[in-house]
């Protein structure tokens, strides 16, 4: 914490209140958790600290500058028993000369040195969900392993370090970036040999404990309308730095292969959608998956990889489905005819055409050139005063959508037909 | 006998340059008492919703007859018109003649008759402007959501020009506090703390709050003593709600503004959303009904299905709204009650199943178009 810009001050209150600060201790961090929202740009610090009491009033100066410290937010709480029987919170006091301090009057009836607890809100540190798939050669599996990163860019060095990310979406009424008074100098980076130093003392402790370095294990846990995940031990994340941990990898979860014609959405082809649940069934189901980019890529065989594509996937909750567009795929091809227009009923007023009725048959050729057995789910949408016939079986997907779904086995071909009435003008029922 | 005594109120910025001292960089204006008699007591009352009544006690040692006092506050903020100075004894036998108040001065003039040689205490009240006030509140809520530790700070923040040594501060709500506040300086103290105040959570749906349809989590607090509060209004004020994790900490879930809340009213803060609760709305049918020439009615299926993904069971209000003249269908169906709040819209409520099992809420009425 040799980079640390709070610092604590305690004085003894002079009776007259006098403006200077006589300076008692300066004392080191004895610990520090970072809490870490995904939807917001907000952590939440809490650091320990012990700190000596004398009776009577005493004064404790906090100051931040330039860190993007939120000052509405910065909290003073005894930790424990005997520190909160001993301790009380007289006022906060933020001093007219400096927006980037404050000062608690702290009366104390038993000196001593007590351990408090400082929390406060600053931006700049985030962290994100990624996620990596290797889809088996035949689109059957895929190999799933999720990570979180966490990068910081608070103005402020984070060393050993408990992490705690939020997997949610908390509602913010004012953003701590414009409560934090920005403009007060970015961050300091910190010097590159002396993060890898760091990194080696990291590695070293780990070796010792067990001969071998293993990925550290995230717990998850759920608190009202979120999760936290709780990375293992402590992390140290240097201003400017960004850090990737795995937090979940699982191998060979079955894949179902949908291609979907929905042509408002996507364009007159199929798209190809991989889907699989999130549940027991598919090897997961332990815990939502946070929204993230998935990156995907194909077992090209030989252990290499091809790339798929990339794309950003939304929050999946716990036995929900995960559906991974993986865009146009012309294996699977989709031939579409008009093969009849008929008008009737025609209604005329003062020789003019008022009203009619337009009967359109369609047929729809399905090819599915791959070896492998696929979903097709068609989806058909039209507008007005309609009838949807065809005796290839349908449902009412919404009031001007109707869908059509089957399977194809590997080479098969299906012809699928349909009629559409749509009455105009005065034929409107 | 014409006895003159002066009070002031002057900024140490005036005071400087009155006296010719060169000044480094702008001195910050300060209540400064020049000459006697000293300030005795001094209240800064925020009951009303803007205005701060700054009262202080002074004794003034007065000459049979009559006696002149100037008041004085340059470099402060107080409203002239609203000064109010009389002796702290009703009965005294002192009395106001008259107040002056010189051109192009921030200052008056009392005449004061005694009828004796006396020290008598007044009282001068008077508004101040510039001195900010706000309340904020932390919520501790506890592991299960059922109970929740409300603690209301108030913070005072001065920028009237004076300053105080020693000011007795009165909240809203009567809560009094000592504090010596300098100019320019802000104070947040701990006012009120309410322990095991009873909450309930609601999950609702109403694009009116959330355009994109997502679910939201608010807890709301009855201001009643039967829930743990109640003992006074609830002051607008931004509140930051944490919960306790069962592992001895906390986690911050989110903040709302929490509305002025009267005894016995809501106070509905809204947390965020709930990822969990999924809503997929789809417009069955939307048929065109009863042509009249060029007019018609339409008879519309909105559906909404829902699945709840958590690990229990939760009940989810969604707030609907048809505009114009229109009737709910009988054949409505998937809600447990519902209730039409006004012309517009209805609000339903409907058990949504653990565990992603899906609820199908169909909302059936009917748009008339009667001339």
């Amino acid at each position: 914490m040799k980079f640390l810009i709070p610092i604590l001050a305690l004085a003894l209150l002079a009776p007259a209140l006098s403006a200077k600060e006589e300076l008692v201790t300066l004392p080191e961090r004895d610990s520090v958790q970072l809490t870490i929202y995904n939807s917001e740009d907000l952590t939440l610090v809490r650091e320990r600290r012990t700190l000596t009491f004398k009776d009577g009033e005493n004064r404790i100066q906090f100051s931040w500058a330039n860190t993007l410290i939120d000052p509405t937010s910065v909290e003073f709480q005894p930790v424990g028993k005997d520190a909160q029987a001993a301790l009380e919170i007289l006022d906060t006091s933020y001093p007219a000369e400096s927006n980037q301090m404050l000062i608690w009057t702290v009366s104390c009836n038993k000196a001593a040195g007590y351990e408090v607890e400082i929390s406060y809100f600053t931006s700049g540190i985030s962290w994100q969900a990624e996620y990596t798939g290797v889809v088996s050669a035949k689109d059957d599996a895929v190999d799933f392993t999720a990570y979180v990163t966490v990068s910081n860019h608070s103005g402020e060095d984070y060393e050993n370090a408990q992490v705690r990310l939020v997997v949610g979406v908390i509602h913010l009424v004012e953003r701590i970036v414009d409560l934090a008074q920005p403009g007060q100098g970015g961050g300091r980076g910190m010097p590159q040999d002396r993060w890898r130093g760091l990194e080696e003392e990291a590695a070293k402790g780990e070796a010792q404990s067990n001969g071998m370095a293993r990925p550290k294990e995230i717990q998850k846990a759920g608190l009202s309308e979120y999760y936290i995940y709780t990375v293992g031990g402590t992390e140290t994340i240097p201003n400017s730095w960004s850090k990737r941990l795995r937090s979940l990898e699982v191998k060979g979860i079955p894949l179902k292969t949908v291609y979907r014609l929905q042509p408002d959405k996507f364009g007159p082809y199929f798209t190809k959608v991989l889907e699989f649940k999130n549940d027991e069934e598919h090897k997961l189901g332990k815990e939502p998956l946070p929204d993230g980019v998935i990156r995907l890529y194909k077992d090209a065989g030989e252990g290499r990889l091809s790339w798929l594509g990339i794309l950003a996937s939304k929050y999946i909750p716990k036995g929900d489905e995960v559906k991974i567009n993986i865009g146009p795929d012309a294996e699977c091809t989709l031939k579409t005819k008009r093969t009849g227009l008929t008008k009737k009923d025609l209604a005329f007023r003062l020789n003019r055409i008022v009203g009619w009725t337009t009967v359109q048959e369609f047929e729809l050729v399905v090819t599915n050139f791959r070896e492998i057995e696929v979903e097709v789910e068609i989806h058909q949408s039209f507008q007005g005063d309609f009838d949807f016939e065809s005796e290839d079986g349908f449902e009412k997907h919404d009031a001007d959508t109707r869908k059509i779904v089957f399977t194809l086995k590997p080479g098969e071909k299906r012809t699928i037909t349909y009629t559409v009435t749509t009455r105009s003008g005065t034929n409107v029922k | 006998m014409n006895k003159r005594l002066i009070f002031t109120l002057a900024g140490a910025a005036l005071v400087a340059s009155a006296i010719g001292i060169a000044q480094p960089e702008p001195a910050q204006a300060r209540i400064k008492l020049a000459t006697l008699p000293d300030k005795e007591a001094v209240v800064v009352r925020f009951d009303h919703a803007s205005q701060v009544l700054v009262e202080e006690e002074r004794t003034i040692s007065l000459q049979k007859g009559v006696n002149t006092v100037d008041f004085s506050w340059a470099g402060t903020n107080i409203d002239k018109g609203s000064i109010v100075f009389r002796p702290v004894d009703g009965a005294s036998k002192v009395e106001i003649l008259s107040t002056s108040y010189p051109p192009g001065e921030a200052a008056l003039t009392w005449a004061i008759s005694s009828p004796d040689a006396r020290s008598e205490k007044f009282r001068l009240s008077y508004l101040m402007a510039n001195i900010q006030r706000e309340t904020d509140y932390r919520a501790i809520v506890s592991n299960d959501e059922s109970t929740l530790t409300f603690k209301h700070y108030f913070k005072i923040r001065n920028w009237s020009g004076g300053h105080f040594d020693s000011a007795d501060f009165i909240t809203r709500d009567g809560k009094t506090f000592e504090k010596a506040l300098d100019q320019g300086e802000a104070k947040r103290v701990l006012v009120n703390k309410w322990d095991k105040v009873k909450l309930t959570k609601e999950y609702t749906y109403d694009l009116t709050r959330q355009y994109e349809g997502k679910v939201m989590t608010d807890y709301v607090l009855k201001n009643t003593k039967e829930m743990g509060l109640g003992g006074i209004p609830l002051e607008y004020g931004k509140v930051r709600i944490y919960q306790d994790d069962g592992k001895g900490t906390t986690a911050f879930t989110g903040e709302d503004w929490g509305q002025f809340t009267p005894i016995g009213d809501d106070m509905r803060l809204n947390i965020g959303i709930a990822q969990d609760i999924k809503v997929e709305y789809k417009k069955m049918t939307n048929d065109i009904e009863n042509r009249r020439g060029n007019v018609y009615d339409t008879n519309e299926v909105d559906e909404y299905e829902i699945k709840n993904f958590k690990d229990s069971e939760a009940t989810l209000t969604l707030v609907l709204r048809v505009q114009g003249e229109w009737e709910m269908q009988k054949d409505s169906s998937g809600y447990e009650s519902f209730e039409r709040i006004d012309n517009e819209t209805i609000k339903f409520k409907v058990k949504c199943p653990a565990k992603g099992t899906p609820v199908k809420l169909k909302f059936h009425y009917k748009r008339l178009n009667n001339w």
